[in-house]
Order: C-alpha cells, then sequence, then structure tokens
C-alpha cells in the first residue's frame, strides 16, 4: 500500500525526456494514452482556430439541428453549433484541470519539501494542517470553499486546488525527508557542495518524479470535477462552453435531439480515459516490477 | 497488509500501554477523528473573511433583498450575531453546536439542524445501499476475474474497470437516466414511487465506485494465489476454487477494506450530483441551494455533519481491520 513511484532508471544513460518518451510509447497502456492525450491536447489548443462557428453567438432559426454539412454534430437548442462549443469547451476543462494540477504539484512540492527542509516545529505544524485537511474527503473541501466563494470558473478552480493540496505536501515532505539524508547528498555536502546545490540537484528531483506521476493520475479526477461542477451550475457560468455545462443545457432536449449528450460524455470520458492510461504507465515505468 | 491501518493508527504506538491494544488504537483514532471534526469547522471559519462581501450583504442577497432599510439591516446583523469579532462567533457558533443547535439558515431563516435531520434519511438510503451494491459487486468481480485470470471473464472484467474508471458518476448517472430510462419508455416506474428511483440511483452510484476497489481486489488476489499456502492447498489436491476463497481471499480483503474505508469520502461528497439528477430530496441537493446564494450556516452545518460521517465511517472501517487482522492485535505486533 505505501510506497509511492521512485524515480525511473532509464535504460542507457538517455537524456531523461527522449528515455521517457520511448518508454512510453513502448508501453502499450501509455502508448494509447498519449496518442488520446495528444490528440485533445490538440483539440484544447487549436480548438477557436479550428471552429466553424463563433461558440456563444445564438442563432434561433437553427436551433436543435440535427448533424449535417454545415453543422457537423448539430445544434444546441439557442441553435449554437455543437462543434463549435465542444472545441471552446476543451479549454475550460482540460486547461483547468491542467492548471489546477500544476498548481497543486507546485503547492505540494514547496510546503512538503520547505517543511522537510526546515524539521522541527515548523515542519509538525505544518504536517498537524495537512493532516486536518487530508481528514476531509476532498469534495467536501471543494463544496465548502465553492460555498464560501460563491459559484463560478475561477472560483471552482480554486477550490479544486484548496481540496487536493495537502495529500501532494505530504507525499513531497515524505520524499524530501529521505532524499536529503540519502547518501549522494550526504557526500555532496562532504565534498563542499552549498546546500541549495544539494536541494536542487539531489532533493527536488527525487520529489518532483512521484509528484508528476500522481499528477498524471490525478488530472482524470481534476477534469471529472470541473465538469461535475459546471453540471450542477457552480462552475463555468453561461453563455461560456464546458463540457459539464454543456450536458447540463441539453439534458432537458433529450427527447428532441439526444445526440447534443453524446460528444461532451465521450470528450469527458477519453479525457479521463487518457489520463488514466498515461498515468499507469508512468506508475508502472517508476517501479521496478513494471519495467520487465 | 498491515500499512493501511498501521499508517492510521501509526504515531499514537509509542505512548504507554494502560489499554489492550486494539482499545488503545481505536481511542487513538477516537481522539483523531473528534480533532479532525473540529479543525475541519474551525478551517470553514478562518476561511470566512476571505469570502468577498460583508456578511450582511450576503444574507441580503441570499434572500434576494435589493434594496434594504437600515432598519432591516440592524436587525439582521443583531438576530446572526454579525457585531462579534470573528472568534466569538466561532466560540459562540462551537458552544451552540454542542448544544445541538446548528444556527439559522442564512436564506430561509429555518433552523439548519432541522432541515438538515429532515433530508438525511434520504441520503442515508442512498449512499448506503449504493455502497453495499458496490461493494458486493466488486466483490463478485474481482473473484470471477481472480479465479479465471487472463481468460475472456477476467478480460471483460478488466475492460469494465478500465471504462468504469474513466466515466464520471454524473456522466454515468444522466446517461443511464437518459438513454435507459427515457429512452426505453421506463419513465412511468420512476413516477410511480420512489423505491424505483433509489434502487437505479444505487445501481449507478454502485457500477461508478466499484471500479477502482475491483482493480485493486483482483490485484491482492492474484498475488495471494501465487503464495507459499495456496500453493500447499495445491499440492493437496484442493480445487482452484476452493483455495480462492479459503486461502486468498481473507488475506486480500484488508488492503481492500483499506481503499474502500478511503473513497468513502467520495460516496459522501458526490452524493449531491446524483440527488440532483435523480431529483432524490436528500441532504446533497439541499446544499446545493445552500451553495448558490453562499447560505454560510447551512454549509457549515453540512461540512461538519459530512466529516463527522466520513471520520465515523473511516473509524468502523478501521474496527473491521483490527478484527480482521491478528497481527494487529498482537501485542507487540505492527499495530501495536
Amino acid at each position: 500500500m505505501i510506497g509511492w513511484p521512485r524515480r525511473p532508471a532509464l535504460p542507457g544513460g538517455a537524456a531523461p525526456v527522449p528515455g521517457l518518451l520511448a518508454a512510453l510509447i513502448a508501453h502499450p497502456a501509455g502508448r494509447r494514452g498519449l496518442v488520446l492525450g495528444v490528440l485533445l491536447a490538440a483539440m484544447a489548443l487549436l480548438g477557436p482556430l479550428l471552429a466553424p462557428f463563433h461558440p456563444d453567438l445564438p442563432d434561433y432559426a437553427a436551433a436543435l439541428a440535427p448533424p449535417s454539412a454545415t453543422h457537423w454534430l448539430g445544434t444546441d437548442s439557442l441553435g449554437r453549433d455543437q462543434l463549435a462549443r465542444l472545441l471552446d469547451g476543451a479549454r475550460r476543462s482540460l486547461g483547468g484541470a491542467v492548471l489546477v494540477t500544476v498548481a497543486i504539484t507546485a503547492i505540494g512540492l514547496a510546503v512538503g519539501t520547505l517543511a522537510a527542509l526546515a524539521g522541527g516545529r515548523l515542519e509538525t505544524a505544518v504536517m498537524r494542517l495537512v493532516d486536518v485537511v487530508m481528514a476531509l474527503p476532498g469534495l467536501i473541501v471543494a463544496f465548502a470553499v465553492l460555498g464560501l466563494l460563491g459559484p463560478g470558473y475561477v472560483n471552482l478552480l480554486v477550490a479544486l486546488a484548496a481540496a487536493d493540496w495537502a495529500w501532494k505536501a505530504r507525499i513531497a515532505r515524505a520524499c524530501a525527508f529521505e532524499a536529503i539524508r540519502s547518501p549522494a547528498a550526504q557526500v555532496a555536502r562532504h565534498l563542499g557542495v552549498p546546500e541549495w546545490r544539494v536541494v536542487l540537484r539531489h532533493v527536488m528531483p527525487q520529489v518532483l518524479w512521484p509528484l508528476m506521476v500522481l499528477a498524471t493520475l490525478g488530472l482524470g479526477g481534476q477534469i471529472a470535477a470541473i465538469s461535475s461542477f459546471s453540471f450542477l451550475g457552480l462552475g463555468v457560468q453561461v453563455p461560456l462552453a464546458e463540457w459539464g455545462a454543456m450536458l447540463a443545457e441539453s439534458r432537458y432536449y433529450f427527447t428532441v435531439a439526444p445526440w447534443l449528450l453524446v460528444a461532451p460524455a465521450l470528450c469527458i470520458f477519453a479525457s479521463v480515459l487518457a489520463s488514466n492510461l498515461l498515468g499507469d504507465a508512468l506508475r508502472d515505468l517508476a517501479t521496478p516490477e513494471g519495467r520487465s | 497488509m498491515a500499512d493501511g491501518a498501521l499508517l492510521l493508527s501509526g504515531r499514537y504506538g509509542a505512548r504507554r500501554r494502560f489499554l489492550p491494544p486494539r482499545a488503545r488504537a481505536l481511542a487513538a483514532r477516537l481522539g483523531q477523528a473528534g480533532l479532525a471534526a473540529l479543525g475541519a469547522s474551525l478551517l470553514v471559519w478562518l476561511m470566512l473573511p476571505l469570502a468577498p462581501g460583508d456578511p450582511v450583504e450576503m444574507i441580503l442577497a441570499a434572500r434576494r433583498i435589493d434594496e434594504p432599510t437600515a432598519e432591516q439591516i440592524a436587525l439582521l446583523r443583531e438576530r446572526f450575531g454579525l457585531d462579534l469579532p470573528l472568534w466569538l462567533r466561532f466560540l459562540h457558533w462551537l458552544g451552540a453546536v454542542l448544544r445541538g443547535d446548528f444556527g439559522l439558515s442564512w436564506r430561509t431563516g429555518q433552523p439548519v439542524l432541522a432541515g438538515l435531520l429532515q433530508r438525511l434519511p434520504a441520503t442515508l438510503q442512498l449512499v448506503g445501499l449504493g455502497f453495499a451494491l458496490s461493494v458486493g459487486w466488486s466483490l463478485v468481480l474481482a473473484l470471477v476475474s481472480a479465479r479465471w485470470p487472463g481468460r475472456w471473464p477476467d478480460r471483460a472484467v478488466l475492460a469494465y474497470t478500465r471504462v468504469a474508471a474513466a466515466v464520471p458518476g454524473f456522466v454515468l448517472a444522466l446517461l443511464v437516466l437518459q438513454f435507459v430510462v427515457v429512452g426505453l419508455g421506463l419513465g412511468l416506474v420512476l413516477s410511480n414511487g420512489a423505491g424505483a428511483t433509489l434502487l437505479l440511483a444505487a445501481v449507478v452510484l454502485g457500477l461508478d465506485r466499484a471500479a477502482g476497489w475491483t482493480q485493486l481486489l483482483r490485484a491482492t488476489l492474484l498475488d495471494h494465489l501465487a503464495r507459499g499456502p495456496a500453493d500447499v492447498a495445491r499440492a493437496r489436491g484442493a480445487a482452484e476454487g476452493r483455495i480462492l476463497v479459503t486461502y486468498a481471499l481473507p488475506p486480500a480483503l484488508l488492503p481492500w477494506l483499506t481503499a474502500v474505508g478511503v473513497s468513502l469520502g467520495g460516496l459522501i461528497g458526490g452524493s449531491p450530483v446524483l440527488e440532483t439528477i435523480f431529483t432524490w430530496p436528500g441532504v446533497g441537493q439541499w446544499v446545493l441551494q445552500a451553495l448558490s446564494v453562499r447560505d454560510v450556516p447551512v454549509i457549515q452545518g453540512f461540512v461538519l455533519v459530512a466529516a463527522l460521517a466520513y471520520v465515523a465511517a473511516s473509524l468502523l472501517i478501521d474496527a473491521l481491520a483490527l478484527w480482521l487482522d491478528p497481527r494487529l492485535r498482537a501485542p507487540g505486533g505492527p499495530g501495536a
């Protein structure tokens, strides 16, 4: 149960990034996740350029049109092009999840590593705070923060970050604690390497790697959370597009336009799947048994 | 295998031993649980000043009063004790909570506790049934999967867990409701009674939650099937199915139980979404209404109750783990 992923020993002294990429491509789940992930990332980045129509401008004459040559995925109840909204929404669903994940990883890294470096009472105090936050289910923390800040997309991102940073901080502290006392760090200190350099060269990489694996695995959960809260009307506000919010808008037109539910649901599914596949592959690469 | 429970009871182990190990471990968890719930409430209070807008403005907004008179504002200030400093309000609130008074809703002026208690049974029904279904479902699937590893039942189960892990609960609920119920014309069933709605919502909750637990239990079962005791039984000529249930299942249950305990929070926190989709009159729906107008006392009450429920449930899981694993209660063992 315990034991988080460690930095993988990559074959043949390969440079970290191309070596990792090659290892991911060689891994069956990693390959699939990579393909899906690249496609979705392209969708989020290039979306506004590719979109055939304006995502938010209504066209009442074309309301609830079925898929056709003009509107590939049909139009919603206000006549807005579904494909354009899907592409536009990708930025908020995926970009928001990436933003939250980067933020909590950075906070976790900073809090955990600094606590481990400081030691003593400060470390104890910080870790007790982490314990309290972790004693609560993440969704409840998100509800509480969102309840105080009020609904809205930015508030939602803040709430999700508040709900999930503690777990990362705890793992970062544990990894940093070990790395600070590792033989490599001790030898470096004896050789007269300044402490900041020891931290940069021997501590940070040992903390960063497990956090990266967790971040990839957690990305799917963040995508699901953003779309869930937006579905409930607490995240992205009308008229802006987001996959969960699109599902909420379309559900009442199901009997006349069932296709409106399919595309956003598929997009959410594909994103979470890509994150799970990539995360599983990274975890496999990082544990010795999984590398065979 | 004791890692999960050890992690939870860990640092209290070094204290003087004046209670039997099992009771001591539970007492320590109980203390931690109380502290966690208190800490959670304190955190919500500490975040209160960060909320944009004056409390009076928030109350007025919650009640949709656009142009309040000075008299109205003064009345609200007095009624909700808003003139006192924050720490005093927190102490007042804490004292009142201990007496069973959760304050008044900013939106409706009704007591929070009464509203909570009125809707709690519906939520407990949904979460309880969904939990039971998902636990049973993941047990069955993992056993089937581990009985024929690599064959088609195993591959089917793995495919299911892959897909279910990637479909958020609300998407599954929405698709089931629209495509199965509305699409197949089963709508009448739902309008006929609460029973059908409850069952459907609980099945969705179960299908959604079981995926991760199944993956974990399957992996642990396969691990234990490859170990010594199972080999010895095999050498004696025991049937593979019997080996699975007698030698692999009992030790594999423990990590599974810990995982189930950890994700209980998701079950509690996920209820508002399901209740909204299935229009189930539970706490979740009520809290969502409070959330959209920032009805702080209701949110505070919900956080406290949800934290207590989560803590109580994980306490129960810990007790079960202690009861299941003889190593945890042996003096000098990992849990002592």
